[in-house]
């Protein structure tokens, strides 16, 4: 059975990109009318503040007027300034609200969209990622949207737009005026091109650097304190962070004294005294040369500082912007991973024979881990597999709940390739122990009866007991109630045994047990075998086994190396057939016996 | 705020950072007094005689190069004072954290001081290079432009200065009002990025459930808990928002309007009151932007809060006058440690003579790793002692006492670097032939035979890229060359595939040789060769003598050997 799988595999990177975007696109679209609310308010509002500085020039113009003073318009002027001072505030403060509840929406969508998406990737996906970098994604790099999605629609546009009716207004009063009042921000714009050299962003690269060598120190110096401090003399880790600290302020301060100069000089091109300055000397002189009724020359002293503020917001906001854009990056990668495909029509298995024919899997490295294992587990019965470490044997395990899948050949269960079996009911075909214990901060029965939600109370006590944590259950300040990690926090064996207990609860026909380089305890170890026997009958059972007891009771062995099976047969047979088993049930025995034998016996 | 970053820093960096803050204030008053200037200039130009307008330009402009020169200078001085402090901050963090009890180092505490010492420390020093040169500017600008009114009409300066207290009440009560909400924020925050790892981590089993995306409830009520804790955030800060506009907006409502009724009065000159009202806009602006800056500045002070519990939390005190232990026995004197609410050790007492050999067993979370802790003093006891050598170990410097112990771990934490620096770490002035003779003995060599870079072999961040078999062999050939008269292994054997676990045991053979040592295993194999057991649980000694004489015995000490032991017999007949 071939599945066209390969088509898929071929698809872009950039269709993928195209794709996220989509879905970013598609994520903002029902938020549609709130950011034009967001939008209309905050220009109106910004626009309404130009009314009591219209007012104060109006002002001027009639008290500046020659003969006797309308005391009507006078007031009128006020009242209008008055009021458009209202208007600003009522306005700005709705855009801003709206614009902040908005905000926490779209992080919630977000936040959803990445869960889900997450929800959907192949579970291998994880295991070459850092979990923290990922709840990064989900927590901070949401939350950095925040500036694009708060702020940049309505702060921006009305930078813009602001100044532009400003701008016609003041070419209405006096062009000349107005291109001197330009002055200032011309000199600002002209000093931009300087601060995006190839230095500066040299400078900016090694500031990222630095930053991410302090970053990994810190983390070394922290996670390897026991060492520092049970070695004494370990003073290595905490050397090299406060050398990395160095290193970081001195690039830190060079980069800021290469801006500085620059950004020093774009400030004061645009602080309010230059700009006065610039106005008031052109505006005398065209007073002087009678070519400006001075009444003309009120608008500029107030609507000319506005004139900056595009550049300013430009400068002030990019930082964020630029930091919001980078997490922007990271949220689409991950909303770009391509979900583990779902068949369009599924089928159902028959039976729960599991088979796996010429199966080959390489991770995105390109290192073969599997290369053609061919296998088939029987119904009611174990199958073993023994190897060293790094055979491959965990990577098999994971392909039976569709961690992964193959790179060539199939995985079928009960005559079905496993990528036409719908994912719930390869889930409730399949259950699975492996070495990681994860457990949920909720109750113990929650916790137990994660795969089964809708199980009894009864059913989760009674796997308990067969996982033989019942009783420990019993000894938790609120039994099966008691919140694991608040109320109480279980050993890692104990953990082990709630892990079985969920196996046993979802009663699945195939059963994938990683034995684990060590159940933590005796009681554990017990678990585990009392589990296995109460599970045989018609199961399909597949064990990585790490202990002797486990690979002689099982029915078939098979022992892997370097991603092929070596040897496989009844555990007897094998042992007289003197091959990779023999050897590897020898070594295995000198080690319990060297644990094991007493200490006078033992030959030094 | 600013007490508050000065009590981080620490008397070095204090005047310094007083000293600029005084630059900034006063460049902030002459950008302020520069502005008075505009009255003459103004008058001259809108009252008719444009000619008298050119001195007074003068002056200002005179004045304008004055406060460029004042702002280069205090920026630079922030910017300097801001890279000094960093550099500071990060040497008194690094010494403080190496200072810290190993105790205090949990796994929650890692996350979150990678994080402070590496961005956090970073947002709170921007505050000085900045924040706080706006800030100032925003605050003293304006009162300087006030007085400046004042001094031009008593009237329309007596109604601006009303706004001044107000100002100051909304400010007070909104950093008040957003302190809690933003307090909430973060803890809920927190808890989802909890419930974030959680989901990530568990997801084959919540696929098996199908419980993924918001079908996963716990994670999308915390998803929901910290949007609506946002939102209560918003909803804190904008009345204050709302009530510094509306302040400085009656403000220029009411002078506009007491202009233009002295104005049409007769009692002050037109062009005068025009140049005041201009002064009255440049007023309005830096007020408004307060709290922008305000919200910036909560963000770093929430960093500098934390680094400030950091930075207060105590080492283990060092003795004055520190005592030689005589010998290499240990004892347990009725200690009680307490983790929390928690009593982990109960009056527990037992010795361990110079040379011999403790096991210690119990079920897990009995607190039989917390007894070596305590040998070692990550932690202090609550009551009773732990003694090495007769001597109280908190009356032992923690160089001697170090000096004396190496400790196994369950898990071997490696540093980036070759193997053989980490060997060396065991003691770094050890000869060449001793660490080979100590790689040897722990069965490194055939491990760096292996590998292809051999000895100079880098073993990646935290040793990944060893297995944790190998991992463990360097920390034992670590503890082999360091020679300590105790040793204290930490579960050792536990976690092993068989091949590492053969060599894993030959070297702990050869290290625990002639030594103090007390064990903590699961392997009862291995408990067996020890000449005294301990059987623990809750937090109490309940059984105690030889392997042979507790099996006979037949209390829970049989219980755990007969269950370990029992099948293996009936798998191998």
């Amino acid at each position: 059975m071939t599945i066209p799988i390969d088509e898929d595999r071929r698809t872009t990177t950039t269709d993928l990109t195209r794709l996220a975007e989509r879905s970013m696109t598609r994520l903002l679209r029902p938020h549609l009318r709130g950011f034009t609310a967001v939008v209309l308010l905050q220009v109106v509002g910004a626009l309404a503040g130009l009314a009591p500085l219209l007012a104060v020039v109006e002002l001027g113009r009639a008290l500046l007027a020659p003969g006797p003073v309308d005391h009507d318009h006078v007031w009128t002027v006020v009242i209008a300034g008055a009021a458009g001072l209202l208007v600003r505030l009522l306005f700005t403060a709705a855009s801003s609200g709206i614009g902040h509840v908005l905000d926490g929406r779209v992080q919630l969508t977000f936040r959803r969209q990445l869960a889900a998406s997450l929800g959907r990737v192949p579970i291998g996906w994880f295991s070459r990622r850092r979990t923290g970098e990922l709840a990064k994604v989900v927590g901070e790099d949401v939350s950095a949207v925040h500036p694009f999605i708060a702020h940049a629609p309505g702060e921006l546009v009305a930078a813009f737009v602001v100044p532009l009716v400003s701008l016609i207004y003041l070419f209405t009063v006096d062009w000349r005026l107005t291109l001197i009042t330009l002055i200032p921000v011309v000199l600002a714009m002209a000093l931009v091109p300087l601060l995006m050299l190839p230095a500066r962003t040299r400078e900016q690269e090694a500031y990222d650097a630095a930053m991410g060598r302090i970053a990994s120190s810190v983390v070394e110096f922290v996670q390897g304190i026991s060492v520092v401090k049970a070695f004494g003399g370990g003073e290595r880790a905490h050397r090299t962070f406060l050398t990395a600290a160095d290193d970081f302020v001195s690039v830190f301060s060079r980069w800021v004294r290469g801006m500085s100069v620059i950004a020093a000089g774009m400030q004061l091109a645009l602080s309010p005294p230059f700009v006065l300055l610039v106005v008031l000397v052109g505006g005398t002189a065209l007073i002087i040369s009678g070519g400006l009724a001075p009444a003309d020359l009120l608008p500029f002293p107030l609507l000319g500082l506005g004139l900056t503020a595009p550049v300013a917001a430009l400068g002030h906001g990019f930082d964020d912007l630029q930091s919001a854009g980078r997490a922007v990056n990271r949220i689409k990668d991950v909303l770009a991973v391509r979900p583990l495909p779902e068949p369009t029509h599924p089928r159902p298995p028959r039976g729960h024979r599991v088979e796996l024919r010429g199966v080959r899997f390489a991770y995105d490295t390109g290192h073969e881990v599997l290369r053609g294992i061919d296998l088939v587990l029987e119904p009611g019965t174990v199958t073993a597999v023994v190897g060293p470490s790094g055979s491959g044997k965990s990577t098999l395990a994971q392909l039976l709940p569709r961690f992964f899948d193959p790179t060539h050949g199939s995985v079928l269960l009960g005559g079905v390739d496993l990528r036409e079996i719908d994912n719930r009911e390869l889930y409730r075909q399949v259950s699975f122990v492996f070495q990681d214990v994860r457990l949920l901060r909720a109750s113990v029965a929650d916790n137990i009866a994660l795969a089964v939600p809708r199980a009894g109370r009864h059913d989760v006590v009674r796997v308990a007991r067969l996982a033989g944590i019942h009783d420990r259950v019993l000894r938790l300040p609120r039994g099966y109630d008691t919140v694991l990690g608040e109320e109480a926090k279980l050993s890692g064996g104990e953990a082990q045994r709630i892990s079985i207990a969920r196996a046993l609860l979802a009663d699945a026909p195939v059963l994938v047990l990683d034995e684990a380089t060590s159940f933590a305890d005796p009681q554990t170890e017990q678990a585990v075998r009392r589990a296995l026997a109460a599970l045989q009958g018609d199961r399909t059972i597949l064990v990585i086994a790490h202990r002797l007891e486990t690979v002689a009771d099982a029915d078939t062995v098979v022992v892997l190396e370097d991603g092929a099976i070596v040897e496989r047969g009844v555990p007897a047979d094998l042992l007289t057939r003197d091959g990779r088993f023999a050897a590897f049930w020898r070594s295995h025995q000198s080690a319990e016996t060297h644990g094991g034998a007493p200490r006078g016996d033992e030959p030094r | 705020m600013i007490r508050m970053l000065l009590r981080v820093l620490g008397d070095e960096y204090a005047r310094a950072m007083r000293r600029t803050v005084i630059l900034m204030t006063i460049t902030a008053v002459v950008e302020g007094l520069s502005y008075a200037l505009l009255v003459p200039v103004l008058r001259a130009l809108l009252g008719g005689t444009p000619a008298d307008a050119v001195p007074w330009l003068a002056a200002f402009g005179a004045v304008v190069a004055l406060y460029a020169v004042l702002r280069y200078i205090s920026d630079l001085s922030g910017m300097r004072v801001g890279t000094t402090m960093l550099r500071g901050m990060y040497h008194r963090l690094g010494e403080h954290l190496a200072r810290l009890p190993l105790g205090w180092y949990n796994a929650g505490r890692i996350g979150e001081v990678s994080i402070l010492a590496s961005r956090g420390l970073l947002q709170a020093m921007g505050v000085a290079a900045h924040l706080l040169a706006p800030f100032i500017s925003a605050l003293v600008t304006p009162l300087t432009i006030v007085a400046v009114m004042a001094a031009f009409n008593w009237r329309i300066g007596l109604a601006a200065s009303l706004a001044v207290p107000l100002v100051a009440v909304i400010q007070g009560w909104t950093a008040r009002a957003t302190a809690v909400a933003d307090a909430e924020r973060h803890e809920r925050d927190t808890e989802a990025t909890g419930r974030v790892i959680e989901y990530l981590q568990a997801q084959p089993v919540l696929r098996a459930g199908g419980r993924t995306g918001e079908r996963f409830r716990l994670l999308d009520d915390s998803l929901r808990e910290a949007q609506r804790a946002s939102r209560r955030t918003v909803l804190s800060v904008l009345p204050g928002m709302i009530g510094l506009t509306l302040v400085v907006q009656a403000m220029f409502t009411v002078l506009l309007t007491l202009g233009a009724y002295l104005a049409l009065g007769g009692s002050i000159g037109a062009a005068e009151i025009l140049a005041i009202l201009v002064l009255a806009a440049r007023c309005a602006d830096p007020l408004l932007s307060l709290s922008d800056i305000g919200g910036k500045l909560r963000g770093a002070r929430s960093e500098l809060a934390r680094l400030e519990t950091v930075l207060r939390t105590e080492p283990l005190p060092e003795p004055p006058e520190p005592i030689q232990p005589a010998h290499h026995g240990l004892e347990f004197d009725a200690v009680t440690f307490r983790y929390g609410e928690r009593t982990v050790l109960d009056k527990v007492s037992l010795t361990v003579p110079e040379g011999q050999r403790l096991a210690v067993v119990g079920p897990s979370g009995t607190g039989k790793s917390t007894l070596l802790q305590l040998l070692a003093r990550f932690y202090d006891v609550d009551s009773g002692a732990v003694r090495v050598g007769g001597v109280d170990v908190r009356a032992i410097s923690t160089e001697e006492l170090t000096a004396r112990i190496a400790i196994v771990f369950q898990d071997v934490y490696l540093f980036d670097g070759t193997i053989e620096d980490n060997v060396r770490l065991g003691r770094p002035d050890a000869d060449e032939v001793e660490v080979r003779a100590a790689a040897t003995a722990a069965r490194l060599d055939e491990v760096i035979e292996r590998l292809p870079g051999g000895w100079a072999t880098n073993v990646g961040e935290g040793g990944t890229l060893l297995s944790g078999g190998e991992r463990q062999r360097v920390s034992i050939a670590r503890a082999l060359l360091k020679d300590a008269p105790i040793v204290l292994l930490d579960e050792v054997t536990s976690a092993l595939d068989p091949v590492n676990e053969v060599a894993v045991h030959e070297g702990i053979e050869r290290l625990m040789a002639g030594r103090t040592v007390v064990m903590v295993a699961h392997r009862m194999r291995t408990v067996q060769r020890a000449d005294r057991v301990v059987f623990l649980d809750g937090g109490r000694i309940v059984e105690e003598g030889g392997h042979d004489e507790l099996l006979d015995h037949g209390g829970r000490y049989a219980d755990f050997w007969n269950i370990s032991m029992a099948p293996s017999a009936q798998g191998r007949g």
